[in-house]
Formats: C-alpha cells, structure tokens, sequence
C-alpha cells in the first residue's frame, strides 16, 4: 500500500466502556479505493471499531489518521499523560467526508425519501436547494429508487430504507463510507438488492470499511479481510486467505461456525 | 321546592362575563407561551452534565411540581411583595405563579419526549458532520414535538381551567366575574353554571382540534 493513497490509518485504537475494553489496540491503514471488510463475532468491537472512525464513539487511547492529517490536538491530560482533545467543529468537518450507513437504517421519520437525502446537503454543506434536489435525486436514481423520492421512510420496506440511507451518505460527496451490518436487519429476501447496491459502490472505486455478516458479500467484493476477536485483529489478509485458508484458530471457529458459506455465483450479487 | 330561576341577570351582565373571559384568555395564552419558553430552557438544564446547571433546574420542577397551585399564587401576590421592593399586580402575581408551574410541567414534558426519540436518529444526525443545534433543530425536536403534543394540549387545557385560580386574588378573570354577579343577585346557580358552560364552550373545541391534528400528523408519519 503506497502511502500517497492512504485516506485512513488508525494507530494503536483503544476504547472503552467503564471498566469493559472493547478495542485493545488496533493498527490499520486504508488506500483509497479500497474496500474493506471486518468479520468478528458479536462483541468483538467491530461496531465499535467503525464509530471511533468517525467519532460517534470517542477513542480512549491512540490516533485516527485521516487524509494524512491526525484528528485532534495533543493536550497534556489531567494526570500529566499525553490526551488528545477533540474539537466539535473538527469533528464535523471529519463527518462530512466520511459516510455512514447504520444497521436500522435511522432515516428521518419526518422527511420523505428525498428530504432525507436533501437534509445534510442544506444544513451542513449549505448546498442551495436546487443543487441538493438534483442531487438528491440522482443519488436515488443511482440506488434505484428514482420513483420512490416523495415516500415517507415508514411506506418504504427495509431493503429500501436502506437503499435511502445509502443515497444520504452518498449525496455529502464522501472520501470513505462506513457501513455497520448494513444488511442484519433486512427480511432475507431483501439482503439482495441492498448488497448489490454496496458492490456497485465497491466497483465505483468507493473507499468503503464493512462490517458485515455475509460471508459471500466479503468474498466476492473485499479487498481485504480483517477478522477481530477480542478486540484485537487476529487475522487479516485477502478474502481468499482468509476464507478459505484461514490461519487463525478464532478464525477457524467463526467460518466453520457460519456453516458451509455457499458462495454465490458472482452474477447473483451484480446489478 | 319553587325555585325562581333568575338566568336574566346572568345575561344582562354579559359584558362583565366577556371581559372576564378575555381576561382568563389572556392569563392562559400569556403563561403558556411564557410557560413553554421557560420550561424548554429548564428541560435542556435538566439534561446539562453541569452540576451547576442540572441541579437548579431540577430543584425548580420538583418545587412547582410538588406545591399547589393555589399556594404558589397566593404566594406570589402576598408574600413576593414583601421580599421584593416593588409593587406586584393581582395580573402579575398569577401570571408568575401560572407561568413557572407551566414551565416546570413542561420541562419534564420536553424531556420526556425528546428522550423518546431513539439514539440512531442523535447518531444518524451526527454522522452526517450537524452541530448539536442542528441536531436538536432539524432532526429531534420536529419528531419529539408530534409526540409532546398530547400531553402539551392537557396542560394548556389544564392550565386555561387553573385560572381560575385568580380569582383568589381578586383578579378579574371569568370565576371572579361570576361571584361578582352572584353576589349581587343571589342567584349562584345560575352564575356559577353559566360560567362553567363558558369555559366548557372554550376548552372543549381546542381539545377535538389537538385531537385532528394529532391524527394527520400520525398518518403523515
């Protein structure tokens, strides 16, 4: 990985909760363009992991690294150690480059489809309203939902408002998307249409971190794997490395946990 | 028994009663609208990390919530005055004592609802770079507000009936007016019935439109 293309390096992130270490020190570099997928059974801080990127968790130890330059300004903490403090405004200026997509969708109840999409666009970029509304709407043109611009969220079904709350991170123009099991909440008839979109994206060139469960989505469309345990990365390497030569024991039990991962064909998750 | 009706002289002062029912309007809408102002600062202090902030805030809900109303108006008009150096009017001290009970109601009613609004919304706003204003603005005040409105029409039903209350001070809101009258003509039944039908005629349209309202903004969600 040639360092002109990293957009992101976390170095030696730790969180915790009270007394409860969910990371214990994770190291990663990520280039542009590349998408990368983190698997890691339940509690082992993979969410976690995506929300310190963009600080709606704030890291207890370490640095997040973005665009070359760090987050945050080196204090000396109360107790005489180095502490990093985070600005408010800093913050928001990360948010706007770096997209979200969460689990339960969490789009605005109180806006259509395309208010949604519209909103950060006016509030935070201060786009003019023509310029969000187009596009707003080409973002859901693009997610397939041309039509479906003036529904309110609760008409649309799960794989939809998803598809929405994609086209919402998308609008802000962001350098790297976040998606935190963008697929767990979603009837399995619905997982489809949302994963295709998510490999569209991939293809694009989109700088994406992916939580998810679906081990054929990573197998098809990561770069590369990363596999946390404990809140440490245990293994990590290219899907095939990983998947089907996994080295790590942890590892082992969690693939061999999912069952016999079918991989579908590759046609069946393209658009 | 033959009791002679006597609603003539009910009528006849009709003037009195209308200004008495503008005067009980008036202390209503003026408290509510103070009211809820006050009581949006006081829900956010109550939210505050800042012990400085939080624990007045709280001290004044539980204070106004756990008094009664009668007391806080009768507290205002006779024993204010004499704390403070300037004269207090009959307006002035219920519109005081209905103002804060108001404001400590609705501080709880503020926070109530908008700790209803679930957290991926806070997060959902957030990830997208809004600023803690933006947030409360554009993403969870619109939402908690719809569902803050039932319990906002009980209280400014509630708080239009405790104007009543006034007339312990001899302010002339609408139940004052109706003693005046009955006590002029020893006619209570009628007065007091009159009146209570007045305020019935007031409140009860409000609460069947709040009721409508409520309805359209469930479909629209």
């Amino acid at each position: 990985m040639s360092g002109a293309a990293e957009i992101l390096r976390l170095e030696g992130l730790r969180k915790s909760f009270g007394a409860l270490e969910v990371l214990k020190g994770i190291d990663l570099q990520v280039a542009r363009g590349e998408t990368i997928v983190i698997l890691g059974a339940s509690g082992s801080g993979k969410s976690t992991l995506l929300r310190c990127v963009n600080f709606l968790e704030q890291p207890s130890v370490g640095r997040v690294v973005f665009d070359g330059r760090p987050v945050g300004t080196e204090v000396r903490g109360r107790d005489g150690r180095p502490a990093i403090r985070y600005r408010e405004a800093e913050i928001n200026r990360l948010r706007t480059r770096v997209g979200m997509v969460f689990q339960h969708f969490n789009l605005f109840p109180h806006m259509t489809a395309l208010g949604n999409v519209t909103e950060g666009q006016r509030t935070v970029l201060r786009r003019p309203r023509a310029e969000a509304e187009s596009k707003a709407r080409a973002m859901l043109a693009k997610v397939g939902l041309a039509d479906k611009a003036d529904q309110y969220p609760a008409r649309l079904s799960g794989g939809q408002q998803q598809r929405v709350a994609i086209a919402r991170a998308l609008a802000m123009d962001p350098e790297l998307m976040l998606l935190d099991e963008v697929t767990s909440a979603l009837d399995p008839e619905l997982v489809g249409e949302v994963l295709r979109t998510v490999r569209a994206l991939s293809e694009e060139g989109m700088t994406m971190l992916v939580v998810t469960h679906e081990l054929g989505f990573a197998y098809h469309v990561a770069d590369r794997v990363i596999f946390l345990h404990e809140g440490r990365v245990h293994e990590q390497g290219t899907p095939q490395e990983v998947l089907l030569r996994p080295t790590g024991a942890r590892t082992r039990d969690f693939i061999e946990g999912h069952g016999v991962f079918r991989l579908p064909d590759a046609g069946t998750l393209r658009s | 028994m033959a009791y002679h009706w006597d609603f003539a002289n009910v009528v006849r002062y009709w003037p009195i009663l209308l200004r008495g029912l503008l005067a009980t309007c008036q202390l209503a809408t003026v408290s509510l609208a103070l009211g809820l102002a006050l009581g949006l600062v006081v829900g956010a202090g109550r939210y505050s990390r800042r012990a400085l902030v939080h624990w007045p805030a709280t001290a004044f809900v539980e204070v106004f919530r756990n008094t009664p109303v009668l007391v806080q108006v009768m507290w205002f008009f006779f024993a204010f005055p004499i704390i403070a150096p300037f004269e207090i009017s009959a307006y002035t001290a219920a519109l005081a004592a209905l103002s804060l009970n108001t404001a400590a109601f609705s501080a709880e009613i503020f926070r109530a609802g908008i700790q209803s609004i679930a957290p991926g919304q806070w997060d959902a706003a957030r990830a997208l770079g809004m600023t803690y204003r933006q947030q409360v603005r554009r993403i969870i005040l619109p939402q908690a507000v719809r569902r803050m409105l039932p319990a906002f029409t009980n209280r400014g039903v509630e708080l239009f009936k405790m104007t009543s209350l006034a007339s312990a001070i001899a302010f002339p809101e609408l139940l004052y007016q109706a003693r005046t009258i009955a006590g002029a003509h020893f006619n209570p039944i009628e007065a007091y019935t009159t009146v209570a039908l007045v305020y019935f005629a007031a409140a009860w349209p409000v609460t069947r439109a709040v009721y409508a309202l409520e309805r359209r903004l469930r479909v629209a969600e």
